[in-house]
């Protein structure tokens, strides 16, 4: 497969290959990551990223900063991935300087570079004392909308995750 | 550069792909109207995390409306009956009846969602494979989120009715937080009206009632408002009720067209001790509570951790002129 998309790369596939394997790329998750990150440096080299995407690859780098090296994609698709992610992460760290220096953007750049970590967990917590929360709050819930009553089954959780604590 | 060289050439799929496909846009649709209309009979299967739940469910459709019945068959036994706009949900273990009328309410729930269109606003909508639930074929749609402030679905609708069959809820990593699946189903045909009554009605009425009496109310006249909602989210409801014992509880609703969040403001003095600011979640629903003075803002959603607290934090008063 990887030799499939590297031909694809080059520019060398006819039309009856590249149908099949633009296919592929819809169903393999794996493929279609290696497809966007294609497409994240090229927008970035055509500098077209929109201030959503800046942001979000700066939140990720600001919360996650060794994302890149942990996850381990399978054996066959490292060979293409890599200089891919490595790349990216390069036009990352350039496009997060780029925003900070972008005019208007100058506020407050905190708000876009470092949100605030995810809320601390309140430990033994479930979402028994939340119940009646939860019923009023369903009947807004578009599964409700979807799928009728059945949501409600949500509701009184104490049973399902032992005594309360 | 290998690299530079392709880039021009896959320029031209980069935006078909993160567009929406009308056709799956078309099956959200069906599935919307299918709820609407249909009545059934059948099992599913509530899973969890670790933890899955079993519970027989009925809908009958007729001249005056819908009329629902679900009833656990395992864990702690509960039972819930709609009728309409009216939700009662019997607790045989506490003995309590919790109800929950909507004003205003109609047969529909009240957030019907966005026009699907507009979901693709904040979704990339795809059809996916032909596949089996419960001995139907189902056509599989995806709903994959464009930021990290609302959660993936992948749903499984009847190719025959519209009906939703299977429905996934996938977080960030595309993991699932949680699934409803039909295990045995009837769609339409002959129903028996027993499988829509309650088994605890008559007891119910020596027991605890707890009524939400939600009535429709102004709150920005009240002074609160939620300064700055996330992208797509609207409001579009606004009450008072009342929740655990205590009266006059805030309750404002915001949505995307499909994930729906609820912003609780009660008074501290109707609170429990020991309410400590924070996040407690459980599958798809997050909540996060903090303190505003002397008020507790309680956030519930089917939305990320992040998507809950942006919400709470958002929440402000003001004393009104």
């Amino acid at each position: 497969m990887d030799e499939k998309f590297s031909s694809f790369l080059d520019g060398e596939l006819d039309d009856d290959e590249l149908d099949a394997l633009l296919g592929r790329i819809r169903q393999a998750d794996e493929l279609r990551l290696a497809w966007d990150t294609y497409h994240l440096i090229g927008d970035a080299l055509r500098n077209q990223l929109g201030n959503e995407v800046v942001s979000r690859v700066a939140s990720r780098l600001a919360s996650e900063p060794v994302v890149i090296g942990r996850q381990r994609p399978p054996h066959r698709m490292r060979k293409v991935l890599w200089p891919a992610m490595s790349a990216a992460a390069g036009v990352a760290a350039v496009a997060v300087v780029a925003f900070l220096a972008l005019p208007g953007a100058g506020g407050d750049p905190q708000i876009a570079v470092a949100p605030q970590a995810v809320p601390a967990i309140i430990p033994g917590a479930g979402l028994g004392k939340f119940d009646s929360y939860l019923l009023a709050h369903q009947r807004f819930s578009s599964s409700s909308t979807m799928q009728g009553v059945a949501p409600y089954v949500r509701t009184v959780s104490e049973g399902r995750n032992g005594p309360p604590k | 550069m290998r690299l530079l060289r392709c880039l021009p050439f896959l320029l031209p799929f980069s935006t078909a792909l993160a567009q929406s496909d009308p056709g799956a846009l078309q099956w959200l649709q069906r599935v919307y109207s299918a709820t609407q209309k249909l009545s059934y009979t059948g099992t599913f299967l509530y899973q969890q995390g670790q933890t899955s739940e079993t519970s027989r469910i009925t809908r009958i459709i007729d001249a005056t409306g819908a009329h629902e019945r679900l009833e656990t068959l395992e864990g702690v036994r509960r039972e819930i009956i709609r009728k309409n706009d009216e939700v009662v949900c019997y607790l045989p273990a506490t003995m309590t009846v919790r109800v929950d009328k909507h004003p205003g309410g109609s047969i529909l729930p009240a957030a019907v969602p966005g026009h699907p269109k507009d979901l693709g606003d904040h979704y990339i909508v795809r059809k996916g494979d032909i596949e089996r639930v419960a001995g139907y074929d189902c056509q599989v749609v995806l709903l994959e989120p464009k930021d990290n402030l609302r959660y993936g679905h992948r749903l499984w609708v009847d190719l025959n009715t519209g009906m939703l069959l299977k429905a996934q809820t996938l977080g960030e990593r595309g993991e699932e937080l949680e699934r409803f699946v039909f295990t045995d189903l009837q769609i339409g045909g002959y129903i028996d009206r027993d499988k829509v009554k309650s088994r605890f009605s008559r007891k119910g009425k020596d027991w605890r009632i707890e009524d939400s009496a939600g009535i429709q109310a102004n709150l920005s006249e009240a002074g609160w408002s939620i300064k700055a909602a996330p992208a797509g989210f609207r409001k579009v409801s606004e009450m008072t009720r009342t929740l655990g014992g205590a009266s006059g509880v805030g309750h404002i609703v915001l949505s995307d067209g499909l994930a729906a969040v609820s912003v609780f403001i009660e008074s501290s003095a109707g609170r429990q001790a020991g309410s400590q600011p924070g996040l407690v979640r459980q599958g798809a629903i997050n909540v996060y509570m903090r303190p505003i003075g002397s008020h507790w803002i309680t956030v519930v959603g089917e939305t990320p951790a992040e998507s809950v607290r942006f919400i709470a934090n958002a929440v402000e008063y003001r004393k009104p002129q």
